[in-house]
């Protein structure tokens, strides 16, 4: 190259060289400028400014630093920086809803923000730095933040035993159990579930237009309007069984099949002809039989729909199934059998054996029969006639594919492993790992649960769900539950925050099991956390009631509690059971810290008894919820007969701390002096009323019953 | 080298203001100042039962307390159907009764569930709960009352501050 050209080169060079150096300075500059404006810093900027509008400005900016705040804790997977723009959040000034979010402080819970974080609790994108990416589903982030209406669903990723903080997600484990959702899916940290009936012998039991009705049609009562009445499952208006969208072919299969299943004989019972010619005739036969069967407390257990001023409402207990059509269900001589002898149709069911005289059978039987029916309960289903074996054999398959084994009982037919998809880690599921397919929903995870409980076929044309119905409160108490499901810990510091499920069992034993059996104590009591949850937990009834009173209970049950609408059934018990069911509560199901030989009845003078009488209407004023007599409260129990029911050492131990013999009764612990509780022992102990014999004027109680609950 | 260096050139002025474009499309006047995420709970209004009241937590945690332990005597409905309103005299204030209860002060509410009205020289009927309660959950009682009061309860304003009177 010459040596004259070189310079005009090198001019030329130079000018790029220039160009691209202002370039590269400008580009060096995006980062700065960009950064300079980054969202999170307005939020820092705008909280100052907001600070010097407060009177506590001092103590407002006293943390304050201009750049990024997170909460760092590598043990728990977290790092969150969140705090950058919700400065105020531990700042109980700011608590207030007239301070502009992000500033507002975080309410008092029991978790701490810097050694919790946030997205442990509220979901989200801890380490973003912008509104949009923490917050939302954005290509990058797929963790939008919980809104927080479900946000108990994060309790209980941890809280996996009874979580009273959170009821909406001890509703929704309760549904879940309730459902038998475990029957199909793998679900985590719940209970042990009810199954459906047993199916076995489900041919002696109803007719296969019956079974035809109920698999196309679950849900039978239906008010003036023609609409379901009732809905949810608090009082079990609605069956658990869910509707299978089975088509004519599959109904008559199904039905032809079930109706044949006859693995063992009923054993019938021939009611004493001299009975039956004598009541047959009578005209208030049918009317008797209801109140008997009112005055065994049949829905303490079991529902029924009454109309009351073209309202339809069910009354009663959920325990066993809605009775409201049952006489046009089941076959007559069924019946009989099952009442007397419920254990001879199927060995595990919540029924008790009652003692039954023939009449009482006779009347109670012929009044669900005649009474509970609908005659067109089964207007529109066809005559079927008796099944050919194409259809047997098209309806065992059937069984088997639809799922039906997952829930019922049946000779032969096993249920399938892992029918459903696994849901143990559903509640950390991207929306992108989701199909909505044409369901006009927001893609996120928590309208796909709804969608999907409310209407699987929105969300998946091929779905073998079927179809429950909810009530709002329901369907966003499983959602919460649901939600919870998020597989396991990530990391192991979160597994040792896991608070686990309290595995309970009691076992009765001696000459006590077999009246535990026969009368299904603990389909209602809890002993030792184990059994139902309808009446008082029984675990300690040994310390706080006496052999004599638990005896004249079981055989003659009154109400101690005046509000109660389900109430202990009538057994008939016989004077030998209840006199081994007395004997073993009083000896077996103690509460240690009780001494019975602590308090001795014979210190107590008359000077005691009308101290204590003043304290209990004056000082202390227990009447506003105890009834002694015919005044009083009754928010707790009646007290007319505590002399005669409760222990020396049981009111003593109450009267010092109720919390301590059981800890969610509602009874306050007060501050009593010993010399008080004394006193008020004494008093209590003078209160003995004899308990009257049962009336048949009960009959009309469960009709005053509004609401059903009485829990 | 100088249609490279030309490229670059482009591709950077290209990138530069895109970012600054960008950075603009973002100002500060047009972020949405709170993400609406729903409330943590409702309480449907006693007075009116079409209108859903929306609660925060802490007035949720209130509500539990409540429907556990004060619903039997401040209130006409309970979970098991009857009240013991009626048997219980001087007949206590219905919990959402904004004019008995909003001129009260979130201390004396705090002190009466605390002690109990005989404390206060008001009905022994009332019992203390300061030994089966904490102060938290009384706290949260008091909150859930404010939330359905009805005529609505106005938080006091310290005197003679600038937020005095402000809702």
């Amino acid at each position: 190259m010459p040596a004259e050209d070189m310079g005009k080169l090198s001019e030329k060079l130079r000018l790029t060289f220039a160009v691209s150096t202002v370039v590269c300075v400008l580009a060096l500059a995006i980062s700065p400028l960009k950064d300079f404006r980054a969202e999170w810093k307005h939020y820092k900027r705008w909280f100052v400014k907001y600070a010097q509008t407060r009177p506590d400005t001092k103590k407002l900016l006293a943390d304050y630093a201009p750049n990024i705040d997170q909460v760092w804790l590598p043990g728990m997977n977290v790092t969150d920086r969140c705090t950058t723009c919700h400065q105020g959040i531990t700042q109980s000034s700011l608590a207030d809803a007239s301070v502009p979010q992000p500033f507002r402080a975080h309410p008092p819970v029991p978790h701490n923000v810097r050694q919790w974080g946030c997205t442990i609790c509220h979901r989200g994108q801890g380490p973003a730095t912008e509104v949009a990416e923490a917050h939302e589903t954005t290509l990058a982030w797929e963790q939008p933040i919980l809104p927080a209406h479900f946000l108990q669903a994060s309790c209980g990723r941890c809280h996996q035993s009874d979580f009273k903080e959170g009821p909406q997600l001890a509703r929704g484990r309760e549904l879940l159990t309730h459902l038998n959702c475990q029957g199909c899916h793998k679900l985590n940290n719940l209970d042990r579930p009810t199954l459906g009936p047993d199916l076995s012998s489900v041919g002696y039991k109803v007719t296969r237009e019956w079974i035809y009705k109920w698999l196309k049609e679950p849900r039978t009562i239906l008010d003036n309007d023609g609409n379901v009445a009732m809905n949810g499952y608090e009082n079990e208006p609605e069956p658990r069984m869910p509707n299978f969208r089975l088509n004519e072919e599959e109904l008559k299969a199904l039905s032809g099949f079930l109706s044949v299943q006859k693995a063992k004989p009923i054993e019938k019972y021939k009611i004493n002809p001299a009975v039956v010619t004598a009541w047959s005739k009578k005209p208030d036969l049918i009317s008797q039989g209801e109140v008997r069967f009112r005055q065994m407390m049949c829905t303490t257990c079991h529902s029924l729909a009454v109309t009351r001023a073209g309202e339809t409402k069910m009354i009663g207990g959920d325990i066993g199934p809605e009775l409201t059509k049952v006489g046009s269900k089941v076959n007559e001589e069924w019946l009989v059998a099952w009442l007397r002898n419920p254990k001879s149709y199927l060995e595990r069911n919540n029924m008790p054996r009652y003692g039954w005289s023939d009449e009482d059978l006779y009347k109670v039987s012929q009044y669900v029969m005649n009474k509970l029916t609908d005659s067109d309960l089964l207007a529109n289903v066809p005559q079927l006639g008796t099944p050919t074996d194409q259809e047997i054999n098209t309806g065992k398959r059937l069984f088997a594919e639809k799922g039906c084994a997952s829930c019922h009982a049946l000779n032969g037919i096993a249920p399938q492993k892992e029918f459903g998809p696994d849901l143990t880690a559903l509640g950390s599921k991207n929306a992108s790992e989701l199909e909505f397919s044409k369901a006009k929903i927001d893609h996120n995870l928590v309208s796909y649960i709804q969608m999907k409980l409310q209407d699987p076929l929105s969300v998946n044309p091929a779905a073998r769900m079927p179809q429950y119905h909810w009530e709002q409160a329901d369907l966003e108490a499983v959602t919460t539950a649901l939600l919870s499901q998020t597989g396991p810990a990530a990391t192991s510091a979160l597994q040792h925050l896991e608070v686990p499920r309290k595995e309970s069992s009691f076992q009765a034993v001696g000459a006590f099991a077999e009246v535990y059996e026969r009368y299904k104590c603990y389909a209602c009591h809890r002993f030792n956390g184990y059994g139902g949850t309808l009446a008082p937990d029984l675990s300690f009834e040994g310390s706080r009631a006496r052999q004599k009173w638990i005896a004249e209970f079981l055989k003659n049950p009154q109400t101690i509690r005046p509000t109660l609408i389900l109430r202990m059934p009538q057994f008939n018990m016989s004077d030998k059971d209840a006199s081994i069911a007395a004997e073993y509560l009083s000896i077996a199901v103690q509460n240690p810290s009780v001494d019975p030989q602590s308090v001795d009845a014979r210190q107590f003078t008359p000077a005691m008894v009308s101290l204590g009488k003043e304290l209990y209407e004056v000082k202390y004023q227990c009447q506003s919820c105890h009834t002694i007599g015919a005044t009083g409260g009754y928010v707790g129990p009646n007290l007319n007969n505590a002399g005669n029911w409760l222990t020396p050492a049981w009111i003593e131990a109450w009267l010092r701390n109720p919390q301590t013999l059981q800890p969610d009764t509602i009874e306050p612990r007060r501050a009593f002096t010993e010399e008080e509780i004394r006193a008020l022992t004494a008093y209590l102990l003078t209160l003995r009323a004899a308990i009257k014999p049962l009336t048949a004027a009960k009959a009309t109680a469960p009709a005053l019953a509004e609401r059903g609950a009485g829990r | 080298m100088k249609p490279k260096l030309g490229v670059l050139a482009v591709f950077f002025g290209a990138a530069f203001c895109s970012f600054v474009l960008g950075g603009c499309g973002k100002s500060a006047a047009e972020v949405k100042p709170a993400v609406a995420f729903g409330t943590y709970d409702t309480e449907v209004d006693w007075n009116d039962n079409n209108r859903l009241i929306p609660l925060g937590y802490q007035e949720s945690q209130g509500k539990r307390v409540f429907y556990q332990y004060c619903v039997w005597c401040h209130a006409d409905a309970t979970p098991a159907g009857p009240s013991n309103r009626s048997n219980v005299t001087p007949t206590p204030p219905l919990m959402n009764d904004g004019e008995k209860l909003n001129g009260e002060s979130s201390e004396y509410l705090q002190n009466i569930i605390t002690l109990g009205g005989s404390a206060l020289g008001k009905s022994a009927m009332m019992p203390p709960y300061g030994k089966t309660l904490s102060a938290d959950e009384i706290t949260s009682v008091i909150a859930f009352t404010r939330a359905i009061a009805q005529p609505a309860y106005q938080k006091p304003g310290r005197p003679g501050s600038q937020y005095a009177g402000k809702p």
